[in-house]
């Protein structure tokens, strides 16, 4: 009798409450399912249509890929004259132009976290400045200046520009690394006699390497592809890669050289960006922004 | 710290030997900021409140700005950009609020891989997502034509309006403010939440009440950040927005390449720094605030 009435029992009960459960995993996770689902479409959505663009050789509407696979466009876009002479020019600004700021900002970060001297935080908060101004602007009153300067269409006048634009990051992330190096660890080496700079080159570098390598990493990126300033500076004569996508992208009956050329040189700075965003977890990732 | 330990350490430190190093270590920097930020702006308003509309100069004149603020089509402009960020601002707050909570509040894979989701826009420079934008959004797109297959035809593409670039804009900035928002969310304790909802808060009050009190710095900061980055943009407004009206960047753009009238970009420079300021001034004041704290 009390078998019998147990076995449907013991048989829904379970059942109700993995049913509820299932719902109420749902009820929760429905939020971060329509988040997710959002964010892909969204956010991916665009992206895809570039990569189905770099590979496609026909796309016609209401095809919801590309009609006919292949890579016969992109012979085409680097034959292109324009393309084989930006990309050269792209990869020697931005080269110098990370040497330089790392070149400048390095010791400046080594100061702020080291050495006590009045007026070090204020002088800190001043490299903000990069972020305190509407950026156009900012380039627009740079322009005026470097047009009397005869720097208007100059790849001194972009590096210049370029390495303004990074020093936010390449100061603020290292200053960060470098408070953060135990103290210590320098001063039992200076206990054994170890010399100034052998206790840098041995002890203080290696500690902050991950994030200085990080910084040039993230900078680079940035001064490769930054546009609005090598537009309004390095044209007529300096055009850079990200400069002439502005034209690939407007009145361009070809779509695929414009999707082929950010195709291959965004995949590897995304991989890059990535790469460097592993040793700037918290708090100096946020440093990069100025916070 | 042991007074003979100070003593050590000031004397390595606060010789005027390294504190002479300490100024040469950041005077080239400095010298950059000075020269290429500070004097540029500074030039651009001297100039534009000494010249005449003629060219003339003289000691101090209005006439740059009477005459900006007397051309509708100048006006119209300002207004447009000022209700375009003001819109991108209080989007991005509203679509990062919730994804911030819910990560916040959920582990697991899910919550992660939403997490790389919001991330991911910041690997993804502005020229390459306006061009994205365009072949998504487009008419006869990939949008488009998703949709299509969804039985949905009538689709009005958003490219070249003003919602083509405020959804540029958004995209944009949702991995900045996703990411400041939930940094500062991770650092509310749990206990600090549950002790107010047993004394019978409902969630809407400790949200109100003891969250958003303790992640105001994170709201200041992203506020004034977005603020001066979308008043200051100029790629996706340019490559995404109408032709009419203009964002200040693309309208000083216009002033200065094609009608060649290098002071008055200057003037519409100086007046989006003017306006700017504020969020400018909040930004600086609020990281000098976290900075002294971290001291």
């Amino acid at each position: 009798m009390t078998t019998t009435a147990a076995l449907p029992d013991s048989q829904t009960r379970p059942l109700q409450s993995r049913f509820r459960g299932l719902l109420n995993w749902l009820r929760r996770d429905a939020i971060g399912t329509v988040i997710a689902t959002t964010l892909i479409l969204f956010i991916i959505g665009p992206m895809v249509s570039v990569v189905l663009w770099a590979f496609a050789v026909k796309w016609q509407y209401p095809s919801l890929v590309p009609t006919e696979f292949g890579f016969k466009w992109w012979s085409e876009t680097f034959r292109r004259a324009d393309i084989i002479a930006a990309i050269p020019q792209s990869i020697g600004i931005t080269v110098i132009a990370t040497l330089l700021s790392a070149l400048v900002s390095l010791p400046a970060a080594y100061a702020f976290a080291r050495i006590r001297f009045p007026g070090r935080q204020v002088f800190l908060l001043s490299f903000l400045a990069t972020n305190a101004f509407p950026r156009f602007g900012l380039y627009i009153t740079i322009a005026v200046i470097f047009f009397r300067l005869n720097l208007i269409g100059t790849a001194s006048g972009v590096i210049v520009i370029q390495v303004v634009n990074t020093l936010l990051l390449m100061i603020w992330i290292p200053t960060a690394a470098f408070r953060s190096v135990d103290r210590s660890l320098e001063e039992a080496a200076f206990d054994v006699g170890a010399s100034r700079l052998r206790v840098f080159v041995q002890i203080t570098l290696p500690l902050v390497f991950p994030a200085i390598a990080a910084a040039i990493l993230l900078s680079g990126v940035n001064i490769f592809y930054e546009a609005q300033a090598s537009l309004i500076i390095g044209l007529p004569n300096v055009r850079t890669v990200p400069v002439l996508m502005y034209s690939l992208t407007n009145n361009q009956l070809v779509v695929q050289y414009g999707a082929i050329l950010m195709f291959v040189t965004w995949v590897p700075s995304m991989l890059l960006l990535i790469f460097a965003q592993r040793f700037l977890r918290g708090r100096y990732f946020a440093a990069g922004f100025g916070v | 710290m042991t007074p003979a330990d100070n003593i050590t350490r000031s004397k390595r430190r606060n010789r005027p030997k390294s504190i002479a190093s300490g100024y040469l270590l950041i005077l080239p920097a400095l010298l950059l900021v000075v020269l290429i930020i500070v004097y540029p702006a500074a030039l651009s308003v001297i100039q534009t409140l000494t010249t005449k509309l003629d060219g003339s100069t003289t000691g101090f004149t209005l006439e740059q700005y009477t005459a900006f603020f007397n051309d509708p089509f100048s006006v119209t402009n300002l207004l447009y950009t000022l209700r375009v960020t003001f819109m991108v601002v209080g989007l991005l707050f509203l679509i990062c609020f919730p994804i911030a909570l819910y990560l916040r509040f959920s582990h697991g894979r899910l919550a992660s891989f939403i997490h790389i989701l919001a991330l991911f826009p910041l690997f993804v420079p502005g020229i390459v997502l306006a061009f994205a934008m365009i072949r998504f959004t487009i008419t006869h797109g990939l949008l488009a034509t998703l949709l299509s297959k969804f039985g949905i035809d009538q689709y009005t593409s958003p490219y070249l309006t003003t919602t083509g670039s405020i959804i540029g804009l958004v995209w944009e900035g949702i991995p900045f403010t996703t990411l400041i928002l939930s940094a500062a969310m991770v650092q509310i304790d749990d206990s600090l939440l549950e002790s107010a909802s047993d004394v019978g808060a409902n969630i809407w009050q400790v949200f109100w009440h003891i969250m958003l009190p303790l992640i105001k710095n994170a709201v200041v900061i992203i506020f004034a950040l977005e603020f001066l980055g979308v008043i200051g943009s100029y790629t996706i407004p340019y490559l995404l927005g109408p032709a009419e009206p203009e964002m200040m960047g693309v309208f000083m753009e216009r002033t200065y390449s094609q009608v060649h009238s290098p002071l008055q970009a200057q003037t519409q420079a100086v007046i989006t720094f003017v306006i700017a300021a504020i969020a400018g001034y909040l930004y600086v004041r609020t990281v000098a605030s976290q900075q002294k704290g971290e001291e």
